[in-house]
Parts: C-alpha cells; structure tokens; sequence
C-alpha cells in the first residue's frame, strides 16, 4: 500500500517536472504586431550581409572537405560547411532563396524570429552556432533589408546534412533553458555617454557583425563569459587562438584606430603581417564597408576596457617534450598529444 | 693564476663544442627566422604603400627580392612531426600535412607574386601599388589554410 502512493508521488512529481520544462523551454517569437512595416532597401541588405558575412559560414565549402575553409561562391548559399565544435558537428544550412531546401518559402516573421529569436519556422530552437545571441541585437530595419537581399540570390536546391550531436546536446528543447541564461531579447541601445561614432561601431560589432561570437570565451555552457568580453578565446573549431580585441597590451593595445581600420580594410597588422585563419573572410567581408564603418568598428573596440587575455598558453597541454620521436614509434602522428580542449 | 685561466679556456672551449652540436636551429625555428624576414620585408614596403614612409624603389625592388628567395627554402623545412599539433611554439597547421601539394603550391605564388613586384617596383609606385596589393593576397591565402594564431603574449 505505502509502495504504491510513493510511485504515485513519483509519477506526479516527474509530470509536474516534465511540463514545467516543457513551459519553461517553450520558444518565444517575436509576434507579427511587433514587427513593423517596413519597405525593404535591396542595397542596405547586401550591405548588411558584409557586416554579417553570413558566406562565410553559409557558402558551400570550395572543396569537398567539409571544413574547407575557402568558399566556392560567395553568393551561394548553399550551407554544407562542417562546424567542428567540442559540441559535436554542426552542418550550416542552406539559406539560398529555394523554396524547399533553402530560405525563400519563409515569411518576413519567420525570417526574423530565426535571425532575433533562435527560432524555426516549424517553432524548433536553433542551436547557438547560429549567433541569434548576436542578431536579436539588430534593428528589425536591418533584418528585414537582408531578408530582402538573400532573396535575389540564386537558390540551390541541396540540403545539408543534419547536425551531428551527441546526447544531450542532440535534444534541442534543451535550448530553451539556455535562452534563458544568455538571450535576453534586447536590441542594440546607444550608450549616451558615448560618441556616435563608437555607438555605431558598437552596433556593428555587437548586432550583425557577431564579432564576440569568436573573440568572447565561453563557459561550460556554452554561453560566453561577458566578464571576458572581446578578451580572445580558443578556437571553437580546433586549434590555436582566437585573439584579444581589447586595448590590452596583449590585444590591441598598441594598436592605434587607424591601425585597425586598416587591418579590416587590407588584412595587414602594424607589422604588415596579414590576417589569417577563419578572419581572413571576415576582414574581406568588412573591407566593403564604408571607410567610416570600419573608422567606427577601431573607435569602439578601442572605447573597450582593457582585459588581459582570456586563454593563457600556459592552459594549453603540451605535448610530452621527451617522447621518443622515431618514425617507427609513431604509427599515427596525430595520436601523440592530446587535443587542447576548449573549456566550452 | 695561470690554472685558473687553463681551467676557463677548457671550459668555453667544451662550451663552444657543446653550442655547435645543439645550438643549431630546429626546423621550426629556421622557418620562423625566414618567415620573420618576409614579414620584416613586407612591413618596409608596406609603410610606403600605406603612405606612412616615402616610396624607394629601388629598397622596395631590394625587399621583395628577398620574400622572394625565401619560399624555396621555407618548403623543405617542413619534415613530418613538426606542426602545431607536435609543438605549439609553431603556427604551421597540422592541415599542411594534409596537403601538401596545395601548400607547395602557394609557396610557389609566394614567389611568383614577390618577384612581379620587384619588377613592379623599379617602375614606380603605381605600378608597384597593385603588385603589393596582389602579394598580400597570396600572405592571406595561405595563412588562411595553413597558419593557426597562436597566443600573442609580451614576455
């Protein structure tokens, strides 16, 4: 008797735990009364698919290595790109204007609640590889001019393949306790105690440009660590650094506004080494901005506060200096050191 | 005095002996060295392009001369086991290994473009401008596929 009102107890409490998570992880979509009208402007749109550089994740790889990191076309937006995280794999999908496969089916609200709300048309979470965190930041003004934009492009009809995820992270009504944590459904406000040149940059960096999706490190969660802003990070997609964008003496410190206006403008540092890696798209993307937006992108990161860097090498593993290094002795090089694990 | 002064010669002698025998730079560091004087090059002429010193032809021509002698040496330095994945002190990616072929191949236009802006340089600077501007996109082609940021740290 007593064992049967415990189970009771403990099939009412489950339910009850089951719904509030089901309540609580519901996505929440900005409504078609909330959305303004709006004429699109065709011409601001491609200039905020620069800002974004929504290709250089978007465009099909150039080769059939998934993780390629050159694009085939930047204006194809085929998806198909491989984002190798410590989450698992993540495939970018196609937001070509086809109707089926890729984006043009979509109504203006659908597009802008994926963009600002993480959220499927079919009303699923979209996995934070997407930076809505960085998108909800934007005016809707801009969202819907790059909606805009994205529909002249021409559709491609293949489908990307489906994320690659290992438990828990393959459940994505999940994310909807991660959103409460870290998407906090506010647009870009100007600080006006600051210039409008760095509000600019500001909004820039923080909306479209998406730029502390790398440079900011994150926490086990996932959810990057705002203590840490701009800070530098590990790579998410491997090896190596993604470097401090502060005015720290590590970061960009020595760095003048000019100097990095022109390093988005050229891809040249101070030192005239050039810019590399998955930057490489980025500063090609910021060098069709206007010259006073790259001018105020310098202004704002130079407004940031400096912070030392975020990852220290001395955090990254070495590999043991006194293994043998016969050929013999090695069958697969790669087995030799461990992979630096990113903390997130 | 005079065993003191013994003892002291026999001493730097081991040393000089023992420096010789592992004082010799890694591969790593030999292509950092070469890499450093392609960047030191770059930045000479960069400074005139950008407007920041004036334009020299002829210490511009002298520049890229010099990047481009360094490719031919820089392929042979990359012996299996010495990618960033071996030793974080280097930036080469381990995806050089994968491809090698394609990375010989920029080393190779690395040449090409340096060279054509030595030429472009005795021209003058118009002609030279685009030369340079061609040059660093080779920089940032393979630096994109092969060159992985290291922590920028002051010591």
């Amino acid at each position: 008797m007593r064992f049967r009102h415990v189970l009771w107890i403990g099939v009412v409490l489950a339910v009850a735990v089951a719904l509030a998570f089901w309540q609580v992880t519901a996505p929440e979509t900005i409504s078609a009364e909330a959305l303004p009208r709006h004429a699109p402007d065709v011409a601001n749109g491609e200039y905020v698919y620069y800002e974004g550089g929504c290709s250089s994740c978007h465009a099909a790889p150039a080769s059939n290595k998934c993780d390629d990191p050159k694009t085939a076309d930047k204006k194809v937006l085929a998806g198909g790109r491989c984002l190798r995280t410590p989450f698992g794999a993540f495939y970018v999908p196609n937001i070509s204007s086809d109707k089926q496969a890729g984006i043009g089916g979509w109504t203006d609200l659908q597009f802008v609640n994926a963009m600002m709300r993480g959220v499927s048309p079919s009303g699923q979470h979209y996995y934070p590889a997407f930076p809505y965190t960085s998108y909800q930041r934007m005016t809707y003004a801009d969202a819907l001019d790059l909606r805009a934009y994205l529909a002249t492009l021409p559709a491609v009809a293949t489908r990307a393949p489906d994320h690659d995820l290992p438990f828990p992270f393959g459940i994505r009504r999940g994310l909807g306790l991660w959103k409460l944590l870290y998407l906090d459904h506010h647009q870009f406000s100007p600080d006006p105690t600051k210039s409008a040149e760095i509000n600019r940059g500001a909004y820039i960096v923080q909306g479209p440009g998406h730029c502390s999706e790398c440079h900011t490190s994150r926490n086990l969660l996932g959810g990057k660590d705002e203590s840490k802003a701009f800070a530098g990070a590990p790579n998410p997609e491997g090896r190596g650094v993604i470097p401090n964008i502060t005015p720290n003496e590590n970061g960009l410190g020595k760095w003048t506004q000019e100097d990095i206006a022109y390093f988005l403008e050229t891809g040249n540092d101070p030192d005239f080494d050039s810019v590399g890696g998955a930057m490489v798209k980025v500063q090609e993307n910021l060098a069709l901005l206007n010259p006073e937006d790259r001018n105020a992108i310098a202004a704002y990161l130079k407004s940031l506060p400096p912070l030392p860097n975020a990852v220290s090498k001395a955090k990254v593993k070495k590999p043991e200096a006194d293994a043998p290094k016969e050929e013999g002795e090695k069958p697969d090089p790669d087995a030799q050191t461990e992979e630096p694990k990113t903390p997130y | 005095m005079n065993r003191s002064l013994a003892v002291a010669v026999a001493v730097s002698a081991l040393l000089a002996g023992s420096l010789g025998a592992f004082g010799e730079d890694s591969v790593i560091k030999q292509r950092q060295k070469l890499m450093k004087g392609v960047g030191d090059a770059n930045k000479t002429v960069g400074k005139m392009v950008k407007g920041t010193d004036p334009y020299d032809g002829d210490v511009a021509a002298a520049a890229m001369k010099k990047i481009s002698n360094v490719p031919d040496q820089y392929v042979k330095l990359f012996p299996k086991g010495t990618s960033n994945k071996d030793d974080p002190e280097t930036e080469a990616s381990p995806k050089i290994w994968e491809d090698m072929k394609s990375f010989t191949e920029k080393a190779g236009k690395l040449k090409a473009a340096s060279a054509k802006a030595a030429d472009a340089a005795a021209q003058g600077e118009d002609a030279f401008k685009p030369a340079f501007a061609n040059l660093t996109k080779v920089c940032k082609d393979c630096h994109e596929s092969f060159r992985i940021e290291k922590e920028k740290k002051k010591e």
